[in-house]
């Protein structure tokens, strides 16, 4: 690829590129004071809902006496905007500093439905509070904290004598109240300190590029030089912001943005300044044909396919799982963990009592039964397939028409009942294929009793249903080759199998490779079939790998590792893929 | 026409239009409420004839409308449309999915803020019981389903009460060689051992909610059937619901254990009838205590008439509806009055899944419930398989489940 | 017929006999569970079937037993599936979606597979592959995204164009690849005397190219169809209307959770695939033209 830099392009990818390196630092920047601010005063609105429910507690939640509490925390605590005792059993508001619960609305009253959201959230916490206590489950959080714009909220159970949970406090608190806040303001807006660093790297770089002509005359030292300024003013922006934030959580965070920013906005820089980007844009003019040929299909794609996709890559990082869906994704982050589980799922043998047994949701066993599963049916479906086409491509062959309908019909009916019928079939009593084997004298076989006969089941219905497309593909494939090659083959003397090997096959490839591409990433994510035929048995040895997926995500719960599962599914179908073109060129074509 | 007659035409017709128009928007258009089921047949009929009379008597006020739902798509569409906004106010599913739905969030709404003593004694107990999730209540129980005794008249004139006459009776039955069974059910799945596998004590989960599925109880209950198995041999193997419908139909099954949706797939001309479930011997005279799974009718969290969806909860759940519901829906209401009208009182069906549920046990709404099935599920395909034994199989399937759950509590 | 044609005619048949027997092997195999589908349909009953033997069986009563027959014959089921409910309705609606899947499907595939095949433009390749990429993602974990994305985001639940645009979108790349390749048999020479006769590129495209290039494009046009036809999970997640249920959606409920009436299902299944065996007999007809029907020197 030839790179042509220019001072102009370079210029322009410098600026865009700091444009959103320092834009997201900055954004990071701003969130993370924000957020220190923000978590400074959650601690203490913790506090204070602690101590004003251990008031409470030791109060009781009488009317009158929760309302003295109140007031005499108010008094204490002037940052308390509001504050509110609901007693849960009696769907009640005890008593209540709020500005808006007065008059007809003062305290005790029944509870109005627009309050129903206060009242679910405290009998969430009396949940809590007992599933902490019984322990054995998954520890959930006895105090809730909401922050907004311009208050925080927070909530806090309230117990009677006995422990249990009768009541709750709800109060809310100006931001940046309570006793130990950290001064706002002073530091300067990190976004006016990334348009400073911004113009000082911009016109460094223009005043080189300009002043120097020694740079001039070499574009490869300039663009060296736009990086250098590039990384100079983000990691000179990097550090003084991260700097500034106290919280060591939040900078560390911050930092992961601010890299991945320098990432982004390097690429821009390269992008552009190389003469990449005027080069795209000169191939899309040249190409508008084709493009515009090809452009429709890939955009539908593109949205339906790729979004949900890199959805699934970034799940694939975290442990996100049912219990912690309110939580942000960066919270969840977990990296490779997930992928190092899934393959590290090396053991293949387990001992139990009754000896040494196969594991079968290990993922090596899963993965092994996945490959052969696919390897087979297609090579049945291809073979099957292939044979009945060359036999009805004949000339003057009798009934064509009417076999190729009977032919198409397992394609054609829902498989969700030819399914059922088929492993009906396999039954070890009731089903007719013993039955078959015992009018030629054998014995019956209990089909889904060991693997290699569960497998037996599932491949026979996949063929089954299978094999129709590659006729129809193979019939239509065949009508591409014309006739005199064959006339020609026959007067030079050759037999049927020569010409088959000769002729046919090659001209049949570019239309069978496609097939066979598509059938093998189909088989092997077939989930329908294994789920209705085998189940999986015995014992879980004929699961796929996207049937385990799938018991992952809807059974367990666990939807980061499901995505880090399909992510390993989707790696090796692509690895195949990419084998797969380059042994056939297919691509390329003719 | 002459300008007059024009003009009074004109007038005549915008009084009209005022006089047409005025009332419609002096009165507030009803709160649209639509609910999603999952219901056909004769208890979609009976459903919509239930919903037609609330709309009746709400009318103006509240309009209903109703959209049928395959089943097997139901928890997926909620799962997916719910949380987004996009889904019904109301909705009917059973109590086995509650938990996870409460943890995944903005999905159901509780209602113990609505609920108040008149309603909460208007309901079996049980049943409002498997509609609580951590203390809280989550829906209203709208009917129950449990495992009882179906039995061919023909060729089981009078149901066994204990275990004991049950094999005794199944052996003169079967004749394993043309395929007739005294007893057949799907013995494999775990829900449907788990009346028996109650009657011995046992369960999924223990009182401090850890799995406890390897647990004594559960090993014995196993090694019963599989007595019943293998050594009195009256059951068919690799069972499943299709298997067993089809021997019950071709008069080949004696007696079966299934639950009130069976009776829709009995042939007619086979002469069938009820009882409850045998006493256990082998567990010290101790009666079958089958899963109860309750429909449960939820409040959708996003919903935007939150209180209009509760009036059609009560209305739902009350007697007069409960009757509909029971007499030509053939559906068992959690509504305990109910039992007490005569009709329903007197019909032979609706009356024994009554006692039925008497002895019969919440299914567990947790979200770990799911993690429970597949293992469970293996083990007893490898038991009855006779691959290993009740313990071994059981102890796997302990040590799978803690590890899920504990990959779930991690961080 | 002379009697010299007339042995001619007897002694290819008798030499294709083999090849015959062999074709009835696989049709035997093909029609074996759809008789069984047919049998549970016509016997007015519920139950799957089962191999049904009285005591000491002949080899007669085995026979029997799998002979896929049912013992008495009764329409009620397919009357009951077609009066009960709006089954009509719904098999017209997966008529209207795969229909336009198809026709959008065939219609963007084909120009896109045209341009793969003839042009040579930057990102070709990895276009192509992009393609194939798109569906090694499994599919069955992809619910929830794509709802948000279609109803959420696009605001296109229970309407047609979503379910179009997610069939379509599973259907085009097969449709891609496979059109490519035929595109890639057809000599360009024909393409290159139309241009120098005067026609334009996309005259070219569609009357000289598409017609030559029928038998992939009936393929394709049965594979877009059958992916909007059969379709289930999806369909009945996006659509919110009764009236609005596709075919796979209506028939479900047949065997909604425990309750599993089989002989409903049957008829429906195949009331549902008569359309599909319909339409490849239509398209057959073009399955079989191409090169080898026209004239082409060369």
């Amino acid at each position: 690829m030839r790179l042509a830099p220019t001072p102009r392009r370079l210029a322009l990818g410098l600026a865009l590129g700091l444009v959103v390196a320092l834009g997201a630092a900055a954004w990071g920047a701003a969130r993370a004071s924000l957020r220190a601010e923000r978590g400074l005063a959650a601690e203490d609105a913790e506090a204070l809902a602690r101590e004003l429910a251990g008031a409470l507690e030791a109060s009781g939640l009488e009317p009158e006496a929760a309302a003295r509490e109140l007031a005499r925390f108010a008094e204490a605590h002037p940052g308390v905007t509001a504050a509110r005792v609901l007693d849960l059993p009696g769907r009640a508001l005890v008593a209540s500093t709020a500005p808006g619960d007065t008059g007809e609305k003062a305290a005790p009253r029944r509870l109005g439905f627009d309050e129903k959201p206060l009242y679910d959230l405290g009998q969430e916490l009396r949940a809590a509070v007992e599933s902490n206590r019984a322990g054995g489950g998954v520890p959930r959080p006895e105090i809730e904290i909401r922050t907004g714009e311009t208050a925080i909220g927070v909530a806090a159970p309230v117990a009677a004598a006995d422990g249990e949970v009768v009541g709750a406090v709800f109060l809310d608190l100006a931001r940046g109240a309570g006793p130990g806040e950290a001064p706002a303001g002073g530091a300067p807006s990190p976004w006016l300190a990334g348009l400073l660093t911004l113009a000082a790297a911009l016109g460094l770089f223009l005043a080189a590029g300009l002043g120097v002509p020694a740079l001039r005359r070499r574009p490869g030292l300039l663009a060296g030089l736009a990086v250098l300024l590039f990384l100079a003013a983000v990691a000179v922006f990097g550090a003084w912001a991260a700097a500034g934030i106290a919280e060591e959580l939040l900078a560390r965070r911050f930092v992961r943005l601010a890299a991945w920013g320098a990432v982004l906005g390097l690429a821009l820089l390269l992008f552009v300044g190389l003469g990449v980007g005027a080069r795209t844009g000169r191939a899309l003019a040249r190409h508008r044909r084709a493009y515009l040929y090809v452009v429709p299909a890939l955009l539908t794609m593109l949205i339906l396919v790729f979004f949900p996709f890199f959805y699934g890559v970034v799940l694939s990082f975290t442990n996100a799982n049912i219990y912690n869906t309110d939580q942000p994704v960066t919270e969840l982050w977990v990296g490779l963990d997930n992928y190092a589980e899934i393959l590290g799922d090396t053991d293949l043998v387990r001992e139990t009592p009754a000896g040494r047994v196969i594991d079968y949701s290990s993922f090596y066993w899963t993965t092994g039964f996945t490959v052969v599963w696919t390897v087979t049916n297609v090579a049945i479906g291809v073979s099957v397939g292939l044979l009945l086409a060359l036999i009805l491509h004949r000339k003057g062959f009798a009934l064509k028409p009417v076999y190729r309908v009977i032919l198409i019909l397992p394609w054609a009916m829902p498989n969700y009942i030819t399914a059922l019928i088929w492993r009906g079939m396999f039954h070890s009593q009731f089903g007719t294929i013993n039955q078959l084997i015992q009018i030629f004298g054998g014995e019956p076989v209990s089909w889904f009793d060991t693997p290699f006969t569960a497998f037996i089941t599932v491949l026979s219905t996949n063929g089954w249903l299978s094999f129709p497309f590659m006729m129809v593909i193979s019939l239509g494939a065949l009508q591409s080759i014309p006739a005199d090659l064959y006339e020609a083959a026959r007067v030079d003397g050759a037999s049927g199998f020569q010409q088959f090997r000769s002729i046919t096959l090659p001209s049949l490839k570019p239309a069978l490779v496609p097939a066979v591409i598509i059938s093998v990433i189909w088989t092997f994510n077939m989930f329908n079939i294994i789920y209705l035929v085998s189940g999986g048995f015995p014992g879980g040895s004929t699961e796929i790998l996207v049937t385990q997926a799938y018991k992952i995500a809807f059974e367990q719960y666990r939807y980061g590792y499901a995505a880090a599962y399909s992510m390993v599914i989707f790696l090796i179908l692509f690895a195949y893929g990419a084998w797969q073109n380059r042994v056939t060129r297919a691509t390329e074509g003719i | 026409m002459t300008t007059n007659r024009w003009i009074v035409t004109l007038l005549t017709a915008a009084l009209g239009a005022a006089a047409w128009l005025l009332p419609a928007s002096a009165a507030a258009a009803p709160t649209e409420i639509v609910v999603w089921h999952a219901y056909r047949g004769a208890e979609r009929t009976a459903f919509e004839k239930v919903i037609e009379g609330f709309n009746r008597a709400q009318a103006g006020k509240i309009a209903v409308s109703t959209l049928a739902v395959p089943y097997d798509a139901m928890a997926d569409k909620i799962t997916a449309a719910v949380p987004r906004g996009k889904g019904p106010d109301v909705f009917i599913y059973a109590q086995d999915r509650m938990g996870g739905w409460v943890e995944a969030g903005n999905t159901i709404e509780s209602l113990d803020f609505f609920l108040d003593e008149a309603t909460t004694k208007r309901f079996l107990p049980t049943t409002l019981e498997a509609m609580t999730y951590r203390g809280t209540v989550w829906g209203l129980p709208l009917n129950y389903k449990v495992l009882a005794l179906i039995h061919n008249k023909k060729l089981v004139p009078t149901p066994p009460k204990t275990t004991g006459e049950l094999v005794a009776l199944a052996k003169k039955l079967t004749d394993l060689e043309t395929g007739r069974f005294g007893l057949a059910y799907w013995y494999s799945d775990f829900y449907y051992h788990a009346p028996l596998m109650n009657a011995f004590g046992g369960g999924v989960f223990g009182p401090d909610g850890r799995p406890v599925l390897d647990s004594a109880a559960n090993v014995k209950s196993i090694e019963l059937v599989m007595r019943w198995l293998e050594t009195d041999r009256i059951l068919p193997a690799e069972p499943s619901t299709a298997l067993i419908t089809a021997l019950f139909n071709g008069g080949r099954a004696g007696m079966v254990f299934s639950g009130p949706w069976f009776l829709g797939e009995i042939d007619p001309g086979i002469d069938y009838g009820l009882a409850t479930l045998p006493t256990v011997d082998e567990a010290g005279g101790k009666p079958m205590r089958p899963w109860m799974t309750v429909e449960g009718v939820y409040i959708a969290a996003p919903s935007k008439h939150k209180e209009a969806a509760y009036e059609l909860l009560t209305y739902l759940t009350d007697t007069p509806a409960a009757k509909v519901l029971a007499l030509e829906g053939r559906q068992t209401p959690a509504n305990r009055a109910v039992y007490d009208d005569p009709k329903v009182a007197a019909d032979p069906e609706l009356s024994l899944f009554r006692k039925q549920v008497e002895v019969a046990i919440p299914m567990p709404n947790v979200p770990e419930m799911t993690m429970v099935w597949s293992p469970a599920t293996t083990a007893m395909n490898v038991i009855t398989h006779g691959r290993a034994t009740p313990k071994e199989a059981m102890t796997t399937a302990q040590k799978e489940v803690v590890e899920r759950i504990a990959k779930l509590r991690e961080r | 017929m002379t009697k010299k044609t007339l042995r001619r005619t007897i002694g290819r048949a008798l030499g294709r006999l083999p090849l015959h027997l062999l074709v009835l092997f696989f049709v035997v195999i093909t029609l074996y569970p759809i008789l069984w589908v047919v049998t549970i349909a016509l016997s007015g009953q519920q139950s799957l079937a089962y191999v049904d033997l009285p005591p000491d069986p002949t080899l007669l009563d085995r026979l029997r037993a799998i002979t896929p027959w049912p013992r008495t014959i009764s329409f009620e089921n397919f009357r009951s599936v077609w009066t009960d409910q709006p089954f009509g309705r719904w098999v017209l609606n997966s008529a209207i979606v795969a229909g336009a899947t198809t026709v959008v499907g065939v219609f963007l595939a084909s120009t896109a597979g045209y341009a793969f095949s003839r042009f040579r433009f930057p990102g070709r390749r990895a276009g192509l592959m992009s393609f194939l990429v798109a569906q090694m993602f499994p599919g069955v974990l992809m619910l929830v995204p794509l709802y948000i994305i279609l109803v959420q985001w696009l605001g296109l639940g229970s309407t047609w164009i979503g379910l179009i645009l997610i069939y379509a979108t599973i259907a085009i790349p097969f449709c891609v690849w496979m059109l490519k390749g035929y595109f890639d048999t057809i000599p360009k020479e024909l393409e290159e005397s139309a241009l120098i006769d005067g026609a334009s590129a996309a005259q070219v495209f569609l009357r000289i190219v598409l017609p030559l290039a029928k038998p992939a494009v009936a393929v394709t046009a049965l594979f877009s169809f059958l992916t909007g036809w059969n379709e289930f999970i999806l369909a009945a997640t996006f659509m919110d209307e009764e009236l609005l249920y596709t075919a796979p959606v209506g028939l479900r409920f047949f065997v909604a959770g425990y309750s599993q009436q089989w002989g409903y299902f049957a008829a429906g299944s195949i009331l549902v695939s008569i359309p599909v065996v319909a339409l490849f007999y239509v398209l057959q007809k073009y399955l079989i033209s191409g090169l080898t029907a026209g004239a082409v020197k060369g």
